[in-house]
């Protein structure tokens, strides 16, 4: 059987389960908070703060065109700078989630010193791919500030402000892919490929769904001690 | 560049892909070895501003806003009380909770932008009930996985936007396009249930409901259909584009969160943890489509593959025939967002140099990632309500219970090329 | 002889005529053209995935050799091309032309000197005109009405004279014009026909608010290889290229308003029944007014920025001709 990451929402929820609510009568030892878990939630809320508040904006925007023939200018311009910064922040969360789909029709199915070495494979190409990423778009940067660049736009906004801000968002995706990458090459190199084949194989629709299903059971716990 | 070539190059990211290499490098990769080939390092300082490009492109900010629409309606619990009102109005009809299976999805399909969101919503509400009535387990396997390739048909759809962001064609005609194919196909798999259900010569129904009940649970429905009417609304009468019609769904859905009391930060949490993992595993395969198809644009792939196939004398019902069993070899093996980005700027051109409407185009797309989506042996959706079966048994009952809706899908896809006013009738009303 | 191969971005293929019946055949019949054993790689800009904005930065970069150069776009990287179309600088051809004339030799030397491409010849989409819903005799009818802009310099313009500026996509602005999102939009009166605008509109105003300059540039390395009679050469075939574009541009331009007017002759698009509202001396100053009241000052604070003799550079060629001091 095959397995891929999570294609859509719905299906996935916070691994960390030691953050749920209570995850109904399943859960009941919780596991000490790790750094991961930290970092993750500090990301998270300030990829969930940049959408809803441009929501709210664009949302104001929206309706102050229709209903009062007034258009805040700009907000177009802040979904781009929104999705800039947001994406880079969601390539992190998606990195430390396991979601950057593979495809493991054969995966399965190989012998487990051949799985282990797919692995750090994968994990190496990925921290290869954001380290790339990160070096070409640093000729944006530097061209942006040789020609002080400024948008086409209403608030003719200097390009380097969220030009900068993306950048350091690559480059933290880049340092995360590359702890990975180091963590598994370590694990390669000292022989712990069941650490390795835990840790980075790619993530099961088994594990996927007993997330969902603890919070199925979470929802209708709470849904239920809200009615009696 | 000539067709072995990029055959050749084509077989190999299909290769790297299986293997298990992430789809994002696969992708990038081809698309950086085949750029440094045919032009040296210059093409290396041509990526970074093709990758700001992408990143900086308001029309897929509407991607996690979407995304963050559904997660606000799943995790409040607002989904799992829609499949009980619906339960109490269409488990009357022969084939009882199968159809309210079909219903439901296409109702969390209208504010949901993915499939498998909609088959694992639905699907984990669902089964554990229809297990307990003593449902077949293949059709209840079959209806779900079916039902939840709804999911990105009816609008709004995740792949919808990435067709059109690279297509440059409107999201919101493409949404608009997606309405009547899908509530269509909703009624084709209705259909089918009550067909085969009668024809089995015992079918199930559930108790009836005294209607007090029933119109009790219509309540249950106020917020998805709110939110759809926003969404949809708002694009088809011009106040809002895309991206705008997505934030006023937000804003809506946080409403609705606040509203039955759910509003928590860890609610809040687990919404933006889910939404960023998902956006950010989706755009980073954008951001590599985008670096392939500069490769693929610079190199002459497209009017290579266009002169290839015209040199074949294809009609374009030829071709079209010709691409759904490509999709259909294709989307059995891809998962399908993949499958998607890795073919689009390929057969776009050919399909539009041929004559065929590009909103058109879209909706057939999407109908083929639908089909990928619950044809063995990688089809997420089969996995989805495969892993959420109560009992113990064989991924192959949600592979056949699946089969007669992956035959409507084809039969459909026919249909709309007998009639292809049935999706470009709508947005020209726009 | 030995072939040359170079390659060129071209303008988005939705931007119609010009593009599809000048610009591609001139690239693609290259060497016949020229004289010179050059075959070109022309492709659209956005079959490329590559957004206009980015075609200096890409230029720089040296994958391609010669580019069809979106001024508008591009200004974000060099606000000195701006000063080609300032809003309200050239309301006709003829004034339109003078000042592509007067401007040249500044973009050349700013072009080379920041991004190693040489400019070969400037040439105009025509003029951005009015078209409304409610009737107008006048351009200061726009008070209180909402206007479809597409750029910042075009929105306090229309602020000045009273509207409210609306910025929506071109894609988008049949619909809204359909539903009264917007009362007016602004674009060249080709584009409005083939996009059906006049289906919901009742007026145009054929009045240039821009003239949508674009320029043809060669990257230094490819012109440097030239041996100086083909430069010569070179020279001459755009330059000879940018005039019939100037001619047929204006054609077209006469052809489409016909054509929205329901008038003859009408070849390039489908016949409407729009009013033609006259251009009066008062709507001509109306928009000039915009060059000293918005355009220039605003543009002159972000070129000086990036360039300090900009604003200086412009006064000293291109405001004579206009009658500024
Ligand atoms: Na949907
Ligand atoms: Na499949």
């Amino acid at each position: 059987m095959a397995r891929h990451g999570r294609t859509g929402p719905g299906a996935e929820v916070n691994t960390a389960l030691n953050d749920n609510l209570v995850a109904g009568a399943a859960s009941a030892a919780k596991p000490a908070v790790s750094t991961k878990d930290h970092i993750e939630s500090a990301l998270a809320t300030v990829f969930g703060l940049i959408f809803v508040g441009l929501a709210c904006l664009v949302t104001v925007e929206t309706i102050s065109r229709k209903v009062f023939n007034v258009s805040l200018q700009g907000a177009d311009e802040l979904g781009g700078y929104a999705l800039a910064v947001g994406s880079t922040i969601a390539f992190s969360l998606a990195l430390m989630g396991r979601n950057h789909i593979r495809v493991d029709v054969f995966h399965e199915l190989l012998p487990k010193k051949v799985q282990s070495f797919m692995n750090w494979f994968a994990i190496v190409s990925l921290a290869a791919f954001s380290v790339f990423i990160s070096v070409v778009a640093f000729k944006v940067i530097a061209d942006t500030l040789q020609y002080r660049s400024t948008a086409q736009t209403p608030w003719a906004t200097p390009l380097i402000w969220p030009q900068g801000v993306w950048y350091a968002g690559l480059v933290i995706f880049a340092l995360v892919a590359c702890g990975y990458a180091l963590r598994a090459t370590g694990l390669l190199l000292t022989g712990r490929t069941d650490v390795l084949n835990r840790d980075f194989h790619p993530k099961s629709a088994k594990e996927e769904l007993k997330e969902e299903l603890d919070d199925l059971a979470q929802r209708q716990a709470v849904e239920q001690g809200a009615k009696p | 560049m000539n067709v072995g070539m990029i055959s050749l190059a084509f077989v190999a990211m299909l290769a790297m892909m299986l293997v298990g290499m992430p789809i994002a490098t696969s992708m990038a990769v081809i698309g950086i070895v085949g750029g440094i080939a045919a032009y040296g390092t210059p093409f290396l300082d041509s990526i970074a501003p093709v990758v700001w490009g992408v990143q900086n492109e308001n029309l897929l900010t509407s991607i996690p806003l979407f995304v963050l629409l559904g997660e606000l309606l799943l995790r409040s619990g607002i989904a799992d009380r829609m499949y009980v009102a619906l339960s109490a109005w269409l488990g009357r009809m022969p084939g009882g909770l199968l159809h309210t299976n079909i219903g439901s999805c296409a109702l969390f399909a209208a504010t949901s932008g993915s499939s498998v969101a909609t088959a694992a919503t639905i699907g984990t509400v669902a089964l554990p009930s229809l297990q307990k009535r003593g449902y077949p387990m293949r059709a209840s396997l079959g209806s779900l996985a079916a039902g939840g390739t709804l999911g990105i048909l009816i609008p709004p759809s995740v792949n919808m936007i990435v067709y059109g962001s690279l297509t440059n064609n409107s999201i919101g005609k493409l949404f608009i396009a997606g309405i009547i194919p899908g509530l269509l196909l909703t009624g084709c798999f209705m259909l089918w249930i009550y067909i085969s259900n009668v024809a089995s010569g015992n079918p199930i129904r559930e108790p009836a409901v005294p209607m007090a009940e029933r119109i009790r649970t219509l309540s249950y429905l106020i917020a998805p259909l709110v939110v759809f009417g926003i969404v949809m609304g708002s694009l088809y009468f011009g106040i809002a584009t895309a991206t705008e019609s997505a934030a006023l769904g937000v804003m809506a859905a946080l409403f609705f969160v606040w509203q039955s009391g759910k509003f928590t930060w860890e609610v809040m949490r687990t919404c933006f943890i889910s939404t960023a993992r998902v956006s950010g595993m989706i755009l980073l395969i954008i951001t590599a489509a985008f670096i392939l198809n500069l490769a693929i644009s610079l190199t002459g792939v497209a009017e290579a593959m266009t002169k290839w196939v015209a040199g074949l004398g294809l009609s374009a019902t030829g071709l079209i025939l010709a691409l759904i069993v490509f999709y259909l070899i294709l989307g059995m093996f891809m998962d399908v967002l993949s499958m998607q980005v890795a073919t689009i700027p390929i057969t776009y051109p050919i399909a539009t140099a041929l004559g065929v409407d590009p909103i058109w185009f879209g909706i057939f797309i999407v109908l083929m990632c639908e089909l990928g989506l619950i044809t063995p042996p990688v089809g997420m959706n089969l996995f989805v309500v495969h892993g959420i079966r109560p009992d113990k048994g064989g991924i192959e009952d949600a592979i056949w219970g699946a089969l007669p809706y992956a035959i409507i899908m084809i039969l459909f896809t026919l249909l709309l090329m007998a009639v292809p006013a049935l999706v470009t009738w709508l947005p020209a009303h726009m | 002889q030995d072939r040359i191969k170079m390659k060129a971005i071209g303008q988005p293929l939705a931007t119609g005529l010009i593009q599809k019946n000048k610009e591609q055949p001139f690239f693609e019949n290259f060497a016949a053209k020229t004289g010179l054993p050059i075959d070109v790689d022309y492709k659209p800009i956005d079959t490329l995935g590559v957004k206009d904005t980015e075609q200096l930065r890409v230029m720089k970069a040296g994958l391609f050799d010669i580019v069809s150069l979106r001024v508008s776009q591009n200004s974000r990287d060099e606000p000195t091309i701006l000063g080609l179309d300032l809003v309200g600088a050239s309301p006709d051809y003829a004034t339109g032309k003078k000042v592509a004339k007067a401007y040249f030799d500044t973009i050349d030397a700013r072009l080379q000197q920041q991004f190693q491409v040489k400019l070969l010849g400037v040439w105009p989409f025509g003029p951005q005109i009015l078209f409304c819903k409610k009737p107008i005799t006048k351009l200061a009818d726009v008070k209180g009405m909402k206007v479809r802009v597409y750029d910042q310099n075009l929105a306090k313009f229309i602020e000045l004279v009273g509207g409210t500026p609306v910025p929506v996509s071109f894609a988008d602005t049949h619909q809204s014009l359909s539903l009264g999102v917007v009362d007016c939009a602004i674009t060249g009166p080709s584009s409005a026909n083939s996009a059906g605008w006049p289906e919901v509109t009742t007026h145009q105003l054929p009045i240039g608010f821009q003239m949508a300059l674009n320029g043809y540039a060669m990257t230094l390395k490819a012109w440097n290889s030239l041996k100086p009679d083909q430069q010569a050469k070179l020279k001459a075939a755009f330059e000879a290229q940018t005039e019939e574009i100037w001619k047929y541009s204006e054609e077209l331009f006469q052809d489409a308003l016909n054509c929205n007017a329901g008038k003859d002759p009408c070849t390039t698009g489908k016949k409407y029944k729009l009013v033609n509202v006259p251009v009066t001396p008062a709507d001509l100053d109306l928009v000039r007014s915009a060059v000293s009241k918005v355009s220039l000052p605003a543009w002159a604070e972000v070129c000086d920025k990036s360039n300090a003799s900009c604003s200086q550079k412009w006064h000293a060629t291109v405001a004579p001709v206009l009658g500024l001091k």
